[in-house]
């Protein structure tokens, strides 16, 4: 078996690592002890913001003051009550921090949930901005924190810093915290809850769609990251002995920034290569800042030079290859060995849903104006109407993507309107985009199973310890089986583990109904599933619309400007124009409807037409 | 607090909240069209200020030709910044520039150490401007305070009249628009953009002129808190926008001053002031006191 065949490999690559650790200090100076160390330090804290940033998307610039916490609170604990009381010189010491104490274990995982409990306070305000903004306040939050640091000399000695904190980072402890870091970070990142993960990264909006509630997952992921950064800053305390205020600037932050893009955004296997390159490379550089004599002649040492050449060939990976060494690829034994080939649902004439008298407004301006609308169980209904008409708008509100201004909306019996994407979804809706939206980096499976995870029932902490709770294993198979399932009904099964973005446009739309489907609605929304089809292709979705309604049993809510499709395939219509709920009934009473006829082609048209 | 006392405390505000709103204008010009954050703006700022110190101080040139030389060589750092660093990038997803943005940075601070050395060097102050001004009711100013604000405002006024007046100011709104469209109207989009870099590093070389007369020393690292801090006044103000990068760089250099003038034991907290600002109208109002409100389309 190839799985067991890595394992083997693997447990055996970390014995020998063992070994080599065990051996280092005999051939292995002070010096290069430090940079290993440095190594495996810097990657748990790349690591970290590589969990916020390149996996989760979030863009956070705040990861030295997380790290800054962990520092100071593994520091606070390990230094001894006389060290302490030698140290604060300008003002006294709370006396109840003067004798706590606690084992270097015991610290290292305080100052991760420290750094975590800030990152969660923190995370609750500021994850409701996106993009830049997040950026530029987690960068804000970062500097108030060392700025408090700066000035609670009571808590921290202030700007002088702590001193003579014990050397507990040996390469067994911090290879050993990386080690661990690493195993939980593959195994949660290999579940499905990894997949949410990155689906939150690459649309958010589809995956609340899938049921994803996805400002918790936000907070979970920066939470994290914020453990890892506190765990990182505490082993760099112990490692250099001293700590003060300065060492946590932004400064520190860009480097680890620095070696994520390097290694590759979203990439595990980067991170570690990254943070090898970069940390042995910031110290090899050391050379140009010392005096060096060639053939007698002496260049004197420049100062300020190699963070010059470093930020250069920063300049220069990201302009000739942006995506970094590993772009979003891992690692894996299999590179070593050739290829080879691999490979339930649940009564009728019911009212699925009912909406009445729905207004929505933005502002002033009227998008919908009181849509009436009744949809029975195994309906095909069609939703059609001149471009501006508020179709869209219409799947927004009935989805939870905007809130009605007025009326109300039952889907099975219960009141939806106003509930969030992620609520409707659970409610058991599902629906695609007029634009496609797949979650691109992900392979076509991976889009699918990203649709289950609303299903499975574990915890996403479990994900950390996939050993111990077998229940992420056994639910990840069983989802990954039923996504198969899905994506062989759909004829989407020779694609399974292409890139979602790499596939022909076809079977992209068709793989959105897939997922869409993966989370066993009950209703399905289809926004223009025949645009940009040809003849050919719009005769069969036509049939795969039917199709659909029969194996899966449901109910279907489409909109289509081909009429072709609308006509054949749907069972009622109904038509808005400009926001008002113009008509509605039988494709044969739509087609002689003059108020339609006008809204498409005009007044003066339906005239001409009955003349 | 005496009358004296607090028309001092005004006018300083007054001049670093000209100043913070002078670099802030740069990063909302560059911002609002390439959604682009420029960690090197700071930077830029800082070498308009070594620039005049070389040429006054160093070359003994008049003052008058040093500012123009100053101005000048920082307009032509900043083309080359985007040129170079920036251009290539269009096309790629936003973080990649915005991490070479921070590797620009991180190259003109310590190429300005190798260059300058990290040594801080103090700048002499043209005596006139120091001369201070008596009044009758007892308030004393020196000419420095009254200038750097007005300079200010003259400078961001000829700026909104460049940009709602002509031809490349209209080019300019277009681009922050909607660049695709606009280069689809004929409007060399490269151009406009050099233009925004070269008139926000123009303005970063005369506010870094005027810091380095007010605070009269330079060194490598002295663009980077203005820096960050005129980025928050931008965003306070609501980013792509240029009253409103004047507006929070005023209103920011008034909180600095003034709580600390009102409260001098927070004076160690100061800096954290301009941060929590920026968190708060984050929170209340994400897109600043000035800015336009941007929906996701679904």
């Amino acid at each position: 078996m190839k799985s067991v065949r890595n394992l083997i490999l693997t447990i055996i690559f970390v014995i020998l690592f063992a070994v080599f650790l065990e051996k280092a200090p005999e051939f292995l100076n002070g010096y290069w002890q430090r940079i290993l160390n440095l190594i495996a330090i810097n990657a748990i804290l790349a690591l970290s913001l590589n969990l916020i940033y390149g996996i989760t998307g979030m863009f956070s610039l705040g990861h030295a003051g997380f790290m800054a916490i962990g520092a100071y609170v593994s520091a606070l604990l390990v230094l001894s009550p006389a060290q302490k009381s030698a140290m604060w010189i300008l003002e006294d010491i709370y006396p109840f921090l003067l004798n706590v104490n606690a084992p270097f274990v015991v610290s290292l995982i305080l100052a991760g949930l420290a750094a975590a409990f800030f990152g969660l306070l923190v995370a609750l305000p500021v994850l409701r901005l996106g993009g830049d903004y997040l950026g530029i306040a987690t960068l804000g939050f970062a500097e108030i924190i060392r700025i408090l640091i700066t000035n609670m000399a009571p808590l921290t000695n202030g700007s002088l810093g702590l001193k003579g904190i014990p050397a507990y980072t040996t390469l067994f402890m911090s290879w050993g915290c990386l080690g661990i870091v690493l195993l939980c970070t593959v195994c949660m990142l290999k579940s499905n809850f990894g997949g949410v993960l990155r689906a939150v990264r690459d649309d958010e909006v589809a995956a609340k769609m899938m049921g994803i509630n996805t400002f918790k997952i936000k907070v979970l992921a920066f939470t994290l990251g914020c453990f890892g950064g506190g765990l990182g800053g505490a082993l760099m305390g112990n490692l250099i002995t001293t700590i003060d205020p300065k060492m946590f600037m932004i400064t520190q932050t860009y480097n680890i920034l620095m070696i994520i893009v390097v290694g590759g955004l979203g990439s595990v296997t980067g991170s570690i290569i990254g943070s090898f390159l970069v940390t042995t490379m910031l110290e090899w550089l050391r050379f140009v800042e010392n005096p060096i004599t060639i053939f007698n002649i002496n260049i004197p040492g420049i100062p300020g030079m190699r963070m010059v050449i470093f930020s250069l060939l920063l300049i220069m990976v990201i302009i000739f290859r942006r995506e970094g060494i590993m772009g979003m690829r891992e690692f894996s034994w299999d590179i070593f060995f050739p290829k080879r080939k691999i490979k339930d649902f649940e009564s009728k004439t019911e009212t699925v849903l009912e909406l009445q008298d729905v207004k929505l407004k933005f502002g002033g301006l009227s998008a919908i104006e009181n849509l009436n609308m009744k949809i029975r169980h195994w309906e095909i209904v069609g939703l059609i109407g001149p471009n501006g008409a508020g179709k869209t708008s219409a799947f927004n509100v009935i989805s939870g993507f905007y809130k009605p201004t007025s009326g109300t909306i039952k889907f099975l019996g219960k009141s939806i309107g106003g509930l969030s994407p992620d609520k409707v979804c659970q409610a058991g809706m599902s629906r695609t985009f007029q634009n496609i939206r797949l979650f691109g980096n992900e392979t076509v499976l991976q889009n699918v199973m990203i649709g289950s995870r609303i299903r499975q029932k574990y915890h996403w902490w479990m994900s950390l310890l996939p050993f111990v709770f077998t229940d992420v294993i056994k639910e990840d198979a069983e989802v990954r089986a039923q996504a198969m399932n899905l994506l062989d009904q759909l004829g989407l099964d020779a694609f399974a583990d292409e890139k979602a973005s790499s596939l022909p446009y076809g079977a992209q739309r068709r793989l959105e109904i897939a997922r869409a489907l993966a989370t066993k609605p009950r209703f399905l929304l289809l926004d223009e599933p025949a645009a940009g089809m040809n003849p050919q292709e719009s005769e069969e979705l036509m049939k795969f619309i039917r199709r659909l309604r029969d194996e899966f049993d449901l109910t279907i809510l489409l909109i289509e400007h081909d009429m072709k499709v609308v006509m054949n395939v749907c069972d009622y219509i109904h038509v808005l124009d400009q926001g008002v709920h113009i008509a509605e009934g039988t494709p044969e009473e739509i087609k002689s409807n003059p108020k339609v006829i006008e809204a498409y082609l005009g007044a003066g048209a339906s005239e001409g037409s009955a003349a | 607090m005496e009358l004296n006392i607090f028309v001092q405390h005004f006018i300083n505000a007054l001049s670093l909240g000209s100043l913070y709103g002078l670099v802030a204008v740069g990063y909302t010009m560059v911002y609002g069209i390439l959604r682009l954050i420029n960690f090197a703006h700071g930077d830029i700022f800082m070498l308009g200020a070594y620039f005049v110190y070389f040429a006054t101080i160093v070359y003994k040139l008049p003052w008058a030709v040093g500012v123009v030389l100053a101005i000048i060589g920082t307009t032509i750092c900043g083309l080359l910044v985007d040129r170079v660093a920036y251009k290539p990038l269009r096309e790629a997803p936003r973080i990649s520039a915005l991490i070479s943005a921070i590797g620009v940075s991180f190259f003109i601070e310590n190429f300005a150490v190798v260059v300058f050395t990290g040594m801080p060097r103090p700048v002499v102050q043209p005596p006139i401007l120091m001369k201070p001004i008596e009044f009758s009711n007892g308030v004393r100013l020196i000419p420095l305070g009254i200038l750097v604000p007005v300079v200010a405002f003259l400078l961001v006024g000829a700026l909104l009249w460049l940009l709602y007046k002509t031809k490349p100011g209209l080019a300019m709104r277009a681009i922050s628009f909607d660049i695709e469209t606009t280069r689809m109207m004929g409007v060399s989009v490269n151009k406009i953009i050099a233009l925004a870099f070269g008139l926000g590093s123009a303005l970063a070389a005369v506010a870094g002129i005027m810091w380095a007369l007010r605070y009269p020393r330079v060194e490598p690292f002295m663009g980077m808190t203005p820096g960050i801090k005129a980025f928050i006044a931008a965003v306070f103000g609501g980013i792509g926008s240029v009253p409103g990068a004047m507006i929070g760089g005023l209103i920011l250099g008034f909180v600095e001053i003034m709580s600390v003038a009102f409260f001098p034991t927070l004076s160690g907290y100061k800096d954290a002031f301009a941060f929590l600002l920026l968190i708060m109208i984050l929170l209340f109002r994400p897109t600043g006191l000035l800015g336009e409100k941007l929906e996701d389309k679904i």
